[in-house]
């Protein structure tokens, strides 16, 4: 018998209307055991490649994290998976909240998802229950809206409910999932995906408990009851309660490493009107938190001033405030609020979105788009009405908006000119708002990610420059040395490959970025203890790193199937020039000496240097050798 | 002396300011003002006096000065 899972998966079949169960043995779920694992599998074995992600056959794999569920703080993530419409490639997003959990209580692991509907639908998981439903009333409509009438139909506040806004319908590419109306499957497109197949929304409520299924029960509820008390002992886990991400505004921007116009400066002259203590003064409503977690990160704003932002639809995170705020040379808090507030509302990735719009300015300030284009917006850095104004026109594709619609690469290749290099963008995906140039390997990760620029690919450098931090100590336990943020060595490339695969096992095991050390206060033993207990298996650091790696490859050999190579592992030409402001003022990043840590961190993965693909003696150590045929083909 | 203690520095003060003023009666150094505020040196990446980004091994603080401090910056999500 398996613990720690009820072995289910649910497929579902939009075109024929079907759906049937499934379930896999312990051999199956050890090699896979959850979110990027299983998706990486899924779509290795049952997507034909250059499957168009429009196309009714991408499917589509929603799958929870081995610990997804389980009753203590930050276990709460589950992955989206598909080819991404932005990139073409493997597409993956993770998020918190309370779906997933749901989801494991009602007794799932994962959906695959196929076909088409021919009129909006929803899915409803209630158990054993699974049932196709009518959503044509719900096409178009704002999530609250959805969310309420989803949960009166049903007669249960308490359902959880997956969808999509107007900009998912849309296909936008860049559009997210949200879940409780404050969480965000917000990366790759995912919620296109949703869109092309008509399918509105996954709503689900279930019964089962997460330590009715675990081997031992106890330690579990042993660390939730630790944890809750702990945060308040622990100053990152505190800091993630009391600030929240916004508290990271101040320091990035003291560090020359906050994103600023495009990447081209490193600090904003106004950050005093846009960081963490304004935003708790002038916007800040209330703290929240996702299932089962004393963290509670999440912040909800409200205002009712220059703009109305209702406060159902959470508050903007760093990357939000960063993007639609200084990134934009824009200072007030309210736009950049309402901004949050709209894309949460439509279902589009903040991080895309605000990105795209400040290519837009720039493209602007240069000519490249012009008032007819926009229709007479003065698109220039600083312009806060503007900003909002283009991300409700990319949320209905009107004008301009349908251009930019279609993401930074495809909008600079249509401009033409200067345009590509005013795109920050890799594989297509947009950079989320952290600086390579002081964060160099931030900077690997977003070369490498299978994904995309990402940021949560792996740990940020400046967390090990001191060997007497928090942050370094408590990371220890996997090996890596203390080397400073900005160097560029092999000994960065090992540390580099460790963090990798450290944070690739969270999205497999369904921990979030701001639990588990270095980034919070759940040591590394015990996400060993807490695995252990869940499934009964022997465990030790090293298979959780494996369990990481073989996830990391899976996604990689997508990619390589794909076409991809190491020619797309690679950076924007801006972050090999100089920032032209802040403390990090003439810093670029040395190209060279990134070229050689890549070949480096290559080399410690096990991937050809040239091609950027695994080896087969690599997959073979990873108990994937199957994964090679496909490849080799 | 102004002191700031940014990011998640003013968890290390008892009373969780991130914002407060001390009255030095003779100019001292950064590290023995860390030591009387109680905040790890190790914690601290940046520390800038007066604007301009100083070392805490050789940085000395006077009473009319503004001092901010931030610890080293993770991830957002």
């Amino acid at each position: 018998m398996s613990y720690g899972t009820t072995g289910k998966i649910l497929r579902v079949d939009l075109t024929h209307q079907t759906t049937r169960v499934e379930t896999f043995d312990e051999n199956f779920y050890r090699l896979y055991p959850g979110g990027k694992a299983l998706a990486g599998y899924f779509l290795l074995r049952e997507l034909a490649p250059h499957t168009d992600p429009f196309s009714p056959d991408n499917l589509l794999v929603i799958a929870n994290g081995l610990l997804t569920g389980a009753p203590f703080s930050t276990a709460t993530r589950f992955t989206v998976a598909a080819r991404s419409p932005l990139t073409l490639a493997y597409g993956e997003s993770e998020a918190g909240g309370f779906w997933g959990p749901e989801l494991k209580m009602a007794g799932y692991e994962a959906l695959l998802i196929t076909g088409c509907a021919e009129q909006p639908v929803y899915l409803w998981i209630h158990n054993d229950h699974v049932e196709i439903r009518d959503a044509r009333a719900y096409w178009g409509k704002e999530p609250l809206d959805v969310q309420n009438a989803i949960r009166e139909t049903h007669g249960d506040k308490l359902v959880r409910v997956l969808q999509i806004g107007i900009g998912g319908e849309n296909r936008v590419r860049f559009a997210s999932l949200t879940n409780d109306l404050r969480h965000f499957n917000g990366r790759n497109g995912m919620g296109a995906v949703f869109g092309s197949k008509n399918l509105k929304a996954i709503a689900v409520r279930g019964n089962t408990k997460y330590l009715d299924l675990a081997h031992d029960p106890k330690p579990i509820a042993e660390l939730g009851r630790a944890l809750a008390k702990k945060v308040k002992e622990h100053p990152q886990a505190w800091d993630l309660q009391d600030k929240g991400t916004p508290g990271l505004v101040g320091a990035l921007n003291a560090a020359g490493i906050l994103p600023t116009r495009n990447f081209r400066q490193g600090a904003f002259e106004n950050v005093d009107k846009v960081k963490w203590e304004a935003y708790e003064k002038e916007i800040l409503s209330a703290r929240r938190s996702c299932y089962a977690c004393a963290v509670r990160c999440k912040r909800e704003v409200s205002v009712n001033d220059r703009y109305q932002v209702s406060s159902e639809y959470g508050g903007p995170e760093y990357e939000t405030v960063d993007g639609f705020g200084p990134n934009c040379g824009i200072d007030d808090l309210q736009a950049i609020a309402k901004a949050n507030e709209l894309c949460n509302r439509f279902t589009l990735d903040t991080i895309s979105c605000s990105s795209v719009v400040s290519f837009a300015m720039e493209c602007f300030e240069h000519g490249l788009i012009t008032l007819q284009d926009t229709g007479g917006i003065e698109l220039r850095f600083g312009n806060a009405d503007g900003m909002v104004n283009m991300v409700e026109r990319i949320a209905r594709r009107e004008g301009i908006g349908a251009l930019l619609a279609e993401g930074t690469r495809r909008a600079a290749e249509k401009i033409g000119g200067a345009a590509p290099t005013f795109a920050m963008q890799v594989k297509g995906q947009e950079l989320p708002m952290h600086e390579p140039r002081g964060k160099v390997g931030v900077g690997l990760g977003y070369a490498i990610s299978e994904t995309g620029a990402d940021h949560l690919t792996a740990a940020h450098d400046p967390m090990f420059a001191n060997p007497e931090s928090v942050g370094f100590k408590s990371a220890s336990p996997l090996g890596i040395e203390s080397i400073p943020a900005r160097e560029l060595s092999p000994r960065k490339a090992r540390n580099y490959a460790i963090l990798e695969n450290w944070n690739s096992m969270e999205k497999v095991t369904g921990l979030c970025f701001f639990g588990p050390a270095p980034r919070s206060f759940i040591q590394v033993e015990e996400v060993v203890t807490a695995v252990r207990a869940a499934t009964g298996w022997e465990m030790t650091v090293e298979e959780l790193q494996r369990i990481g790696e073989r996830a990391t490859n899976l996604a990689r050999a997508f990619n390589i199937r794909e076409g991809f190579s190491r020619a797309d592992d690679t950076l924007p030409a801006r972050l090999f020039q100089p920032l032209e402001a802040g403390a990090l003022q003439g810093v670029a990043m040395p190209r060279a000496e990134f070229e050689q840590t890549l070949t480096d961190v290559y080399a410690h993965k096990g991937w050809d240097p040239v091609t950027a693909a695994p080896t087969r003696a690599r997959l073979r150590e990873l108990e994937i050798e199957w994964v090679a045929d496909l490849i080799e083909k | 002396m102004r002191l700031h203690l940014g990011g998640h520095l003013n968890w290390y003060d008892a009373e969780k300011r991130a914002r407060f003023e001390i009255d030095l009666r003779a100019p001292t150094t950064l590290r023995a003002l860390l030591h009387q505020v109680g905040v790890p040196p190790a914690e601290i990446a940046i520390a800038a006096i007066n604007g301009a980004l100083v070392e805490i091994e050789s940085a000395r603080v006077s009473n009319s000065d503004r001092v901010d401090l931030y610890p080293p910056v993770g991830g957002g999500i």
